[in-house]
């Protein structure tokens, strides 16, 4: 632990990184033509290829195709590049690296269905899987954005989905668990081609619908609702192809109708999720253990770490599971490293240190123009020394040069010394996007001691050369009105600081259930203090009503362990009977009152972690509360782990899920209840093998591994019968041949007909519901809920646990009802989310921020209307009521600029005067 | 910067520099990165700028919002390809607009229109940060009620003979359209003014000397040798 | 993100010595690396294919807002 050496073998590129530009001129010239990996060998590409067009480096690779690898021939591409990037004698690299720690985010491997005869995967032509498809919709995709079949090029109309694709089943070859993503992104496919073609014809065969996630039920119904489209639960195969249409045969077999074959244009074969391909090679070489399914293996109290010390998993390697799930581990490995080497955070690297900035507000402005050719991009299309000529013509303009490769190094230091040696103080440089380039040019200001806000960039690639490549003279022409208005906009720009704000290394994390004491003990472990808010008398939270899990975990025992390590850990404040009365302040700086046992408190601290947990629906269906033979699962668990005999030593017990949710008044899916109840069954079955159990259901949403406890559930006989929900099971209280019974009645669709069973025991999986007072902390903390009351991410798959308040991080079930493992691993998430923050001295804020010319402001308070982020408030002046904007919060989207009646508010960097400069220069033919 | 940061002002600007078409693209409705949603408000702000160039004679087709994301370059493509077809076809600014308009008068209109835009933002505002769903886009601004707008523009003016010069409204003015001083008759410089009527707010109810006028001429300005303020009767009170 | 690239901006001490290596570059890698070395770790981000993103950067568009996924 600590101290791991890492041998590498690096493969070889054949293109030299520094040089190349990813201007692909080597690409057309290319003569190999070879399936396109990216694009699942679709459609082709060149042996000479950017892996996808916006990849991460946008270099050029060549692959195993290239004619000179295999026979010594051809080297067009390096005759071709002007960047002198290409060299095809590179050899693969060895290269030892030492490290104190490694975490594992392999990802998954896609189920590969050709294995299995039945789905006609690389025999018919028009099965694809959904990562195919996925290429298929996608606009860079192999037939840019039209779904096309293999066979003759033409759009399916009808097109059928099969769902559960090698997973839950037991037969060799396939996995016995759920992938936990097919049910959502079918449904998400579906959305998708019926916006390619709305009249197209789409079934989705499925098994259980499992959209246990935040608001996948919804999504769910936004794909069941289109006009045309069928869900159909039903076992399916692939029967057989036309051989002269290449339209694909389907069989399937439901309640109703028995067994049918429908004629299809193309079948997607919904595909789970496999551990990496070398797993086994994966424990081999970092020594760590897997579970029988060949994914990392790890404990219900900690999934991010391994079976050895330093080595940490995050990501679909974990087992299978989705976006925000694969971030927010990433997030919590980051935090467990940072506990392990806490003490040399920092060693290893350098902040850059640019020279001191000059100040030229007052200077006329004298602006550089830089017209890039990228390498043949723009060069080929854009008369470039003609617009160099054109630049210099421009007011202002006192310089002006074209360029090969602007991004090239060279070139980049070529104008930090133009602009010290012509006396520049404004930079415009012509060439591509500013999305990815913009952030190099303004360090290259930096260097050489100009602001960064001195700089604008014209876009003659994207905007101009690769969209009118033919005709070349207008071409010229629009990138020089390119160029005039960047010139324009750049002689009205000002100076602006980046404000450096201290950071308050102390955490508040508000909730002290299992989530809350977590992200506590693994920030306190990393030197920092903590206050641990708890609304209750004791810590715990909602674990303090379960007993043990499907995995077998002592929950109350774990839990007791927390408790201590929390109140003995010498960084941790824990207030209990706590009320937060006001919380102020931002991102390194909040301050927050309560009151608590402590009595009142004034806490100052940089980040706030809120993890308040949830509530359990109170169900008024069901005879419950009027019949005490009635619990919910949660009294259950409790009447089990206390031995209590009228449940574990009753004759038949019936568990009745979904009780208050995926209703119209909650209309989510509460995700834990399915695998609760399964795991209760169990129970039950092991103290009393005799006990009839049955679980009355609508979809089983035992996702991702827990599928295996539901087949183990099946296999001790529990009865699982699904019922509709417009024809929900009956109670009532009766009597059976003397005994007196819950007499419970429904519908079996299998078997078609009436049941009744006669219960001794009922028991509900009542909903989990968002806390009431869950209002009251999101307005204290100036974040948002969502539709339905939990509170709301910054974003449901890249910022997971982050709010769209700097600074503020959310985690367990406050975020969505969530099991034990999910949310320690979304606390250890928010943690490192938060670490990321108070590990530095610093948090800059943009510079390009809203400020108000008090004079002009008529307090109208228009603009603290369109601000979502609170950023406006309000000063009660002599002359009135004034806007004041926090520097801190405003985000810099602008919108309260075009409210704004007096232009008294604006818009740092994207003024009127700059903006409206562009319009004129726009329209002024020069 | 949003796209929801796309001003009035910015597009009435263009048109009047002779531009025969303006394109807004914003991100795909309802799929915001952040929390604003911001595009809605450029929506809002673009179909309320069609029922005012239908107002002012524009062909409101000259305006057209469009949201895509990043990925979908060939919609991006088609789309523009489409609007240029759509604006050539109705020829320069002035031509195709129902009734041809002579570029002066154009021009003329397009400043009036211009100079009321504060007012605009200060009456629509709470309608313009509306989140509409599709199918009310059509109707949400009606052609009635931008005709009440400009009809029922209000102008204000200060009554000489309640003027106090208490300099209140004059230093209130976001836009410094007041005119006067210590002694001096307040006079509003019409040509400046927002019509925000921060100063009929302003001006202390004892004295009630800025008066609103509605569909009326606003009466011409004191002549500047009489706006020294007599203060007849301070004395006979005391 | 921004003081995030600022921070991947630093430039690294020689040697192969870090303090932590990422195993695969798919969003999970990247997020991992990325709050590593905001929070001032030294960070190899070790990926097979020659670009990162993974299998999210394959996907069209995201469940369930349908947001793009690039």
């Amino acid at each position: 632990m600590g101290d791991f050496s890492v041998t590498l073998n690096r493969k070889p590129r054949y293109v030299i990184e520094d040089r190349c530009t990813g201007c692909t001129t080597c690409v057309e010239y290319c003569p190999v033509e070879y399936p396109d990996q990216f694009n699942q060998e679709i459609s082709e590409n060149k042996a000479v290829h950017i892996f996808f067009a916006q990849a991460i480096p946008l270099i050029a690779y060549i692959d195993e195709s290239c004619l000179y690898l295999k026979e010594k021939k051809c080297r067009i591409c390096e005759n071709v590049c002007k960047a002198d990037a290409i060299d095809l004698g590179q050899k693969a690299q060895k290269m030892e690296i030492k490290v104190a720690a490694i975490v594992l985010a392999t990802g998954y491997d896609t189920y590969d269905p050709s294995l299995k005869n039945e789905y006609g995967y690389g025999r018919m032509t028009n099965v694809v899987t959904s990562m195919d498809f996925e290429r298929l919709l996608c606009a860079t995709g192999p037939y840019e954005g039209e779904i096309l079949r293999a066979s003759d090029r033409k759009h399916p109309h009808k097109i059928a989905w099969i769902q559960c694709v090698g997973s839950r089943r037991v037969t060799p070859g396939d996995n016995s668990y759920c992938s936990a993503v097919c049910c959502s992104y079918t449904q998400k496919q579906v959305i998708l081609t019926k916006d390619h073609d709305a009249d197209a014809k789409l079934t989705v065969f499925h098994n259980d619908i499992r959209s246990y996630g935040k608001d996948f039920e919804r999504y769910y119904q936004r794909a069941e609702e289109l006009s045309d489209v069928r869900f159909i639960r039903s076992y399916t195969t692939v029967a057989r192809e036309d051989p002269e249409t290449k339209n694909v045969f389907v069989r399937y077999a439901t309640a109703n109708d028995g067994v049918k074959e429908e004629e299809f244009d193309m079948v997607v074969l919904s595909v789970g999720l496999n551990p990496p391909a070398d797993y086994q090679g994966l424990a081999d070489k970092f020594g760590i253990e897997l579970t029988e399914h060949g994914f990392c293996l790890a404990s219900t109290t900690n999934p991010i770490g391994t079976t050895r010390p330093g080595v940490y998993v995050c990501g679909a390697f974990q087992g299978p599971m989705d976006i925000p799930e694969s971030v927010f581990t990433a997030s919590g490995a980051g935090t467990q490293c940072g506990e392990l080497l806490d003490y040399r955070r920092g060693g290893l690297t350098r902040e850059r240190v640019y020279p001191a900035e000059k100040d030229v507000s007052q200077e006329k402005p004298r602006i550089g123009v830089f017209v890039c050719h990228c390498g043949s991009n723009i060069g080929r299309v854009v008369d470039v020394p003609n617009t160099v000529d054109y630049a210099l013509s421009l007011p202002n303009v006192v310089y002006a040069q074209e360029q090969l490769f602007s991004c090239a190094t060279n070139s980049a230091k070529e104008i930090t010394d133009t602009i010290k040696e012509k006396g520049l103080n404004r930079v415009v440089v012509a060439a591509c996007s500013p999305r990815t380039l913009e952030p190099l040019f303004r360090d290259t200001l930096r260097e050489a001691g100009l602001n960064q806000y001195y700089y604008d960039m014209a876009n003659i690639r994207e905007h101009c050369s690769w969209c009118h490549s033919k005709e070349k003279e207008e071409s010229t022409r629009k990138a020089q009105d390119i160029i005039r208005m960047s010139v324009a906009r750049a002689g009205h720009l000002k100076p602006l600081q980046e404000m450096d704000l201290p950071v308050n290394k102390a955490a508040l994390v508000v909730g002290g259930g299992l989530a809350g004491m977590t992200s506590a003990l693994s920030m306190a472990n990393q030197g920092h203090e903590v206050h641990l808010v708890e609304k209750e008398n004791d810590l715990g939270g909602m674990a303090r009503r379960l007993h043990y899990t499907l995995d077998g975990l002592d929950v109350q025992e774990y839990l007791d362990r927390l408790v201590r390590q929390v109140y003995r850990h010498p960084a941790i404040h824990v207030y209990t009977n706590a009320e937060i009365v006001e919380a102020t302040g931002y991102v390194g700086n909040f301050v927050t009152k309560l009151t608590s046992d402590r009595g009142p408190s004034e806490i100052k601290h940089g980040a706030t972690i809120v993890a308040v947990g949830v509530d359990v629906y109170k169900p008024t269906e069901y005879l419950y509360g009027q019949d005490e033979r009635v619990l919910t699962h949660l009294e259950l668990e409790e009447r089990i782990s206390s031995g209590d005999e009228a449940v574990t030593g009753a004759q038949t017990l019936v568990m009745i899920q979904c009780v208050g949710c995926r209703n119209t008044d909650r209309n989510y899916c509460s995700r834990v209840c399915c695998s609760e109840s399964i795991k209760n069954a169990l129970k039950l079955k092991e103290i009393n093998p005799e006990m009839d159990v049955y679980i009355l259901f609508r979809d089983i949403r035992t996702y991702g591994m827990l599928e295996d406890y539901y087949r183990e559930a099946s296999a001790e006989d529990v009865k699982f019968i699904r019922y509709e929900p417009e024809n929900p099971p009956q109670v009532e209280a009766t009597e059976e041949e003397g005994r007196p019974v819950l007499q419970v009645s429904l519908m079996d669709y299998v078997l078609g007909m009436e049941l009744a069973i006669g219960a001794d025991i009922v028991t509900l999986a009542a909903a989990v519901i968002p806390r009431e007072d869950n209002k009251d902390i999101s307005q204290l903390f100036k974040v948002s809920l969502g539709p339905d009351d939990f509170f709301k991410e910054a974003h449901v798959k890249l910022r997971p646990v982050d709010f769209a308040t700097d600074g503020v991080y959310l985690c367990g079930t406050a975020h969505y009802p969530k099991h034990i493992p999910e949310a320690i691993n979304q606390a250890y998430g928010a943690a490192g989310r938060a670490l990321t923050l108070l590990s530095n001295d610093i948090v800059t804020v943009s510079g390009s921020v809203c400020e108000v010319d008090e004079a002009r402001c008529m307090g109208c308070e228009a603009c603290g209307r369109a601000c979502s982020y609170g950023a406006i408030e309000f000063r009660k002046t002599k002359q009135g009521k004034k806007a004041v904007v926090n520097p801190v919060l405003c985000k810099g989207d602008g919108l309260c600029n075009a409210k704004c009646p007096t232009g008294a508010i604006y818009l740092k960097h994207f003024t009127d005067e700059e903006l409206l400069s562009q319009i004129d220069a726009m329209s002024a033919t020069a | 910067m949003c796209s929801g940061r796309v001003d009035l002002e910015f597009v009435l600007r263009a048109l009047a520099n002779g531009m025969d078409g303006v394109f807004i693209g914003g991100c795909r409705l309802g799929e915001c990165n952040y929390v604003t949603h911001g595009n809605y408000h450029a929506l809002n702000m673009a179909l309320l700028c069609k029922k005012i160039m239908a107002h002012i004679g524009l062909n409101p087709e000259r305006l057209r919002i469009e949201f895509m994301s990043a990925g979908e370059g060939n919609l991006f493509t088609e789309v523009v390809d489409n609007f240029t077809k759509q604006v050539r076809g109705l020829g320069p600014l002035g031509k195709g607009e129902g009734e041809d308009l002579e570029p002066e008068a154009l021009q003329e209109r397009l400043r009036e229109v211009t100079k009321l835009i504060p007012y605009i933002k200060l009456i629509m505002n709470a309608k313009l940060s509306q989140r509409l769903s599709p199918g009310e886009y059509e109707d949400y601004y009606t052609t009635e009620e931008i005709d009440a707008l400009f009809s029922e523009v209000a102008s204000y003016f200060i009554d000489p003979e309640k003027c106090q010069a208490c300099q209140i409204c004059l230093r209130r003015c976001p836009v410094e359209a007041i005119e006067g001083g210590k002694n001096r008759i307040h006079v509003i410089d019409q040509d400046k003014c927002i019509k925000c009527g921060t100063c009929f707010e302003a001006c202390p109810p004892r004295f009630g000397a800025v008066t609103k006028i509605s569909g009326g001429p606003v009466p011409p300005p004191i002549p500047e040798a009489d706006r020294a303020l007599e203060r007849k009767g301070k004395g006979a009170e005391a | 993100m921004e003081t995030e690239t600022a921070q991947l901006l630093k430039i690294p001490a020689d040697g192969n010595y870090g303090d932590v290596m990422v195993l695969g570059g798919g969003v999970s890698g990247i997020q991992a690396s990325l709050d590593l070395a905001t929070a001032g770790y030294k960070v190899y981000l070790v990926e097979k294919s020659p670009a990162i993103g993974g299998h999210m950067s394959q996907l069209d568009k995201t469940y369930p807002t349908n947001d793009c996924s690039m």
